[in-house]
C-alpha cells in the first residue's frame, strides 16, 4: 500500500511517545502498576501534565497529545514510518551479530549512532577454541570502513557494561541517547550449562549488566525508550498447548476458580526457560518491567525468535564490514549450524527426534522490525512486549529444507544424523505462539524464508576461504555440553540418507 | 461511530455527562499492562454495542481532575455512565463477558 491510503504505524503516535519531550506538571511516580495514587514530582505548571520539547524549547508547555508525529517537522517520513531527525541511537552490545549489523543499517538511515562493546562474544569464542566463520574486522577497521564505504560514523567507546558503571555513566551523559538498544548480553545456553563458572558468569553479566542500565536511564534519561534483547525461550512451550501470548495474558484470558472467574488481563504470563542463560533473560524480563513500573521507564521487551542468515545490504557491502557467523555448538543457533555442516558434508545435527519446534527470525527482518520498534517509542512507564518472529518450524523440517536447498541448488551431498539430546527439552509438544504486534501495532512484514536466506548462506559459506574455516574448526560441531553436566560426545541415534527425506 | 473516544477533561461533560446514551468509561493510564490488554475487547464492544451504549476511555495522567473526582484508586476502572452518574464500576482486568453483564444489570436494573 502507497503512504496515501495508509498512514505510516506512527504517523499519529504524539509528543507523548516521543523520547525528545521533558514531561512538566503532575507527574506522578507510582509504586504500583495498577494503583493510581502516587507523589507528585513537581507541580510548578499546574494541575495539568505538559509537555516539553529538548529541541524546540521556544514552543514553551504543551499538550502532550496535542502534536502527531506526521505533524511534528522533527518527524520525517521514512521507510520504516515516521523516524525523529538524527535521532541519537545508542547500542550496547555493538560488536555483535546483531548490534554490528543494526549499527550499520541505522547510520544508513541517518540516525546518530553511537555504541560500546567490551569484545566479549571475540574472547568467549576464543576460549572455547572457535571463531566466527565469515572472518570480521578489528572495530578499529570497521568504524574505518563504514565511514569509507557507507559514509556512517558510529561513535564508539569500549566499555564492559557491568564492570565499567561509571564510564558506561559517563558516555550515556555526554551522548544523551534517545533510543538504546540492549544487545549486550552473553546469547548462549550451552555456554551457561558448562559449568557453575558459567552459570554464574552468565548470570551475573547478563542480570546485573542490564540492572546497571536501568538505574542508570531512571537517573539521567528517564525519557529514552529502552529496546531490550530478550528470546522466545523465556517461554517455554506449555504442553497444554495454550496460546504463547506476548509477554502477559489478552483481557479474554478467564482464571475459573472455585466457582468464580477473573480475567487474567495484563498480567505476565508464565515463563517457563530452557537453561541458566534463559533464566537470566526472564529475571531481565522482570527488572525491567518493574523499572517500568517504578520510575516511569519505557521499554520494548523483545522475545526474539531463534535468528538466521548474514545478509543485509550494509554488512555486504565491504568485507571488512561483515557480521559475525558462529557455527559452533555453544554460540551456533540451528539454521546457521546447518549451513555451515551442509557446507563440509557434515551430517546436519538434530537433537533427539528432531520434533522440536521453535519460532525464528531471519536477519534481514529481525533489523527490520528493530527500526520499526525504535521509529515508534513506548509512552512513559510502558513496557511492552513483542514476539519477534516470522515463522515456526520444526527442527527436523529445517535440517531437511537445508538439505534440499544446499542439494538441488549447490550440488551438495546432505545427510541428517539424530543425536542423542543433550538438552533437558521436551521432543515432541504443541506450539502456539502469538505474534500480532509488530505487523499489527508496528507495520512489521516479514520479507524472508528460510529456503531464499538459506539459499544466500550457502553463497557465502562455500567460498573456498569461508569452507576452510568451517573444516578447521569442525571439532566443535558435535554437542558436548550436557544439561545434566555430563562431559561427552553425544552418540548418533540414526542417519537419515538424502533418499529418504528428500 | 462505532469506534472508542478518547475523552479529555475539556470534554467530559458534553460527551460523557450529558450524553443520551448511556457510556462505559475506561480510566486508564500508559503504564497499565492490564488497560493495554482490554484495548482489544473495548474495540469490539465499540463496534457491537454501536448506537446502544458508548465506549469512551479517560487517560488518568493527563485527567488528573477527573481522576481526583471519580475516586480512581486504581486503574482499569470501569465506570458506566447514565444521565451524568455512575450506575456500575469495577476495577481491574475485565473479560468482554464481564464488561458485557455488567452493561446488561446496571441497564436492566435503572
Amino acid at each position: 500500500m502507497t503512504s496515501t491510503d495508509r498512514k505510516a504505524h506512527n504517523a499519529l503516535k504524539t509528543c507523548w511517545n516521543c523520547p525528545s519531550i521533558n514531561l512538566a506538571g503532575k507527574v506522578d511516580f507510582r509504586a504500583c502498576g495498577q494503583a493510581a495514587e502516587g507523589f507528585d514530582k513537581d507541580t510548578s505548571a499546574g494541575d495539568q501534565l505538559m509537555a516539553e520539547c529538548k529541541r524546540r524549547p521556544g514552543l514553551g508547555l504543551f499538550d502532550p497529545m496535542a502534536i502527531t508525529f506526521e505533524e511534528c517537522p522533527e518527524w520525517l517520513e521514512g521507510p520504516y514510518g515516521f523516524m525523529l531527525k538524527d535521532m541519537r541511537v545508542m547500542i550496547l552490545g555493538i560488536d555483535g551479530y546483531l548490534g554490528w549489523t543494526l549499527a550499520l543499517k541505522l547510520g544508513r538511515l541517518g540516525y546518530r549512532v553511537s555504541g560500546v562493546d567490551n569484545y566479549s562474544r571475540r574472547s568467549w569464542l576464543a576460549e572455547r577454541g572457535g571463531h566466527t566463520i565469515v572472518p570480521i574486522a578489528r572495530m578499529t577497521d570497521r568504524l574505518h570502513a563504514a565511514s569509507e564505504v557507507l559514509g556512517v560514523n558510529i561513535n564508539f567507546r569500549a566499555i564492559d557494561i557491568y564492570r565499567e558503571r561509571e564510564r558506561l555513566r559517563e558516555f550515556l551523559d555526554e551522548v544523551k541517547p534517545e533510543a538504546i538498544i540492549h544487545y549486550a548480553e552473553c546469547p548462549a545456553a550451552p555456554f551457561s550449562m558448562i559449568d557453575l563458572d558459567h552459570a554464574s558468569f552468565v548470570q551475573e553479566n547478563n542480570v546485573l549488566g542490564t540492572l546497571g542500565v536501568l538505574f542508570m536511564m531512571r537517573d539521567i534519561l528517564p525519557e529514552t525508550s529502552l529496546v531490550k534483547l530478550g528470546t522466545m525461550g523465556e517461554y517455554g512451550a506449555p504442553l497444554t498447548g495454550r496460546p504463547i501470548f506476548e509477554g502477559v495474558f489478552p483481557a479474554d484470558a478467564v482464571l475459573h476458580w472455585d466457582d468464580r472467574q477473573w480475567s487474567l488481563g495484563g498480567e505476565m504470563t508464565p515463563r517457563d526457560p530452557v537453561s541458566f542463560y534463559h533464566v537470566s533473560k526472564v529475571q531481565d524480563t522482570f527488572n525491567v518491567y518493574e523499572a517500568c513500573k517504578y520510575w516511569w521507564l519505557r521499554s520494548y521487551d523483545i522475545m526474539q525468535g531463534i535468528i538466521y542468515g548474514v545478509h543485509t545490504d550494509e554488512v555486504s557491502a565491504d568485507p571488512r564490514l561483515r557480521t559475525r557467523l558462529d557455527v559452533d555448538e555453544w554460540f551456533g543457533t540451528v539454521i546457521n549450524r546447518f549451513v555451515s555442516q551442509a557446507v563440509i558434508g557434515y551430517p546436519l545435527t538434530v537433537y533427539g527426534s528432531g520434533e522440536q519446534t521453535r519460532a525464528f527470525i531471519a536477519l534481514e527482518d529481525a533489523m527490520q522490525c528493530m527500526v520499526r520498534l525504535i521509529n515508534s517509542p513506548p509512552e512513559p512507564g510502558q513496557y511492552g512486549v513483542v514476539n519477534q518472529m516470522s515463522g515456526y518450524y520444526s527442527v527436523m523440517d529445517l535440517a531437511k529444507t537445508i538439505g534440499r536447498v544446499a542439494s538441488q541448488e549447490f550440488g551438495l551431498r546432505v545427510t541428517i544424523q539424530r543425536l542423542e539430546n543433550p538438552r533437558v527439552e521436551a521432543d515432541r509438544h504443541p506450539f502456539e505462539p502469538v505474534f500480532d504486534a509488530l505487523p499489527d501495532e508496528f507495520g512489521f512484514q516479514a520479507q524472508h524464508a528460510p529456503e531464499d536466506v538459506v539459499y544466500e548462506m550457502l553463497k557465502l559459506l562455500t567460498e573456498p576461504k569461508i569452507r576452510a574455516r568451517i573444516l578447521e574448526k569442525k571439532h566443535l560441531i558435535c554437542p558436548s555440553t550436557w544439561w545434566s553436566g555430563a562431559k561427552k560426545q553425544a552418540r548418533r541415534l540414526e542417519v537419515l540418507e538424502e533418499t529418504t527425506y528428500g | 461511530m462505532g469506534r472508542v473516544a478518547h475523552v479529555t477533561a475539556e470534554a467530559f461533560e458534553s460527551l460523557v455527562l450529558r450524553s443520551t446514551l448511556p457510556v462505559l468509561v475506561e480510566f486508564w493510564a500508559s503504564w497499565c499492562l492490564p488497560c493495554r490488554a482490554v484495548d482489544p475487547v473495548l474495540n469490539q464492544l465499540s463496534q457491537e454495542l454501536a448506537g446502544c451504549v458508548t465506549i469512551a476511555k479517560v487517560q488518568v495522567d493527563q485527567n488528573p481532575g477527573l481522576r481526583e473526582a471519580y475516586e480512581i484508586h486504581g486503574v482499569p476502572t470501569f465506570a458506566l455512565f447514565q444521565s451524568g452518574g455512575i450506575v456500575a464500576r469495577s476495577v481491574g482486568s475485565q473479560s468482554k463477558g464481564q464488561l458485557l453483564r455488567m452493561i446488561d444489570d446496571a441497564l436492566e436494573s435503572g
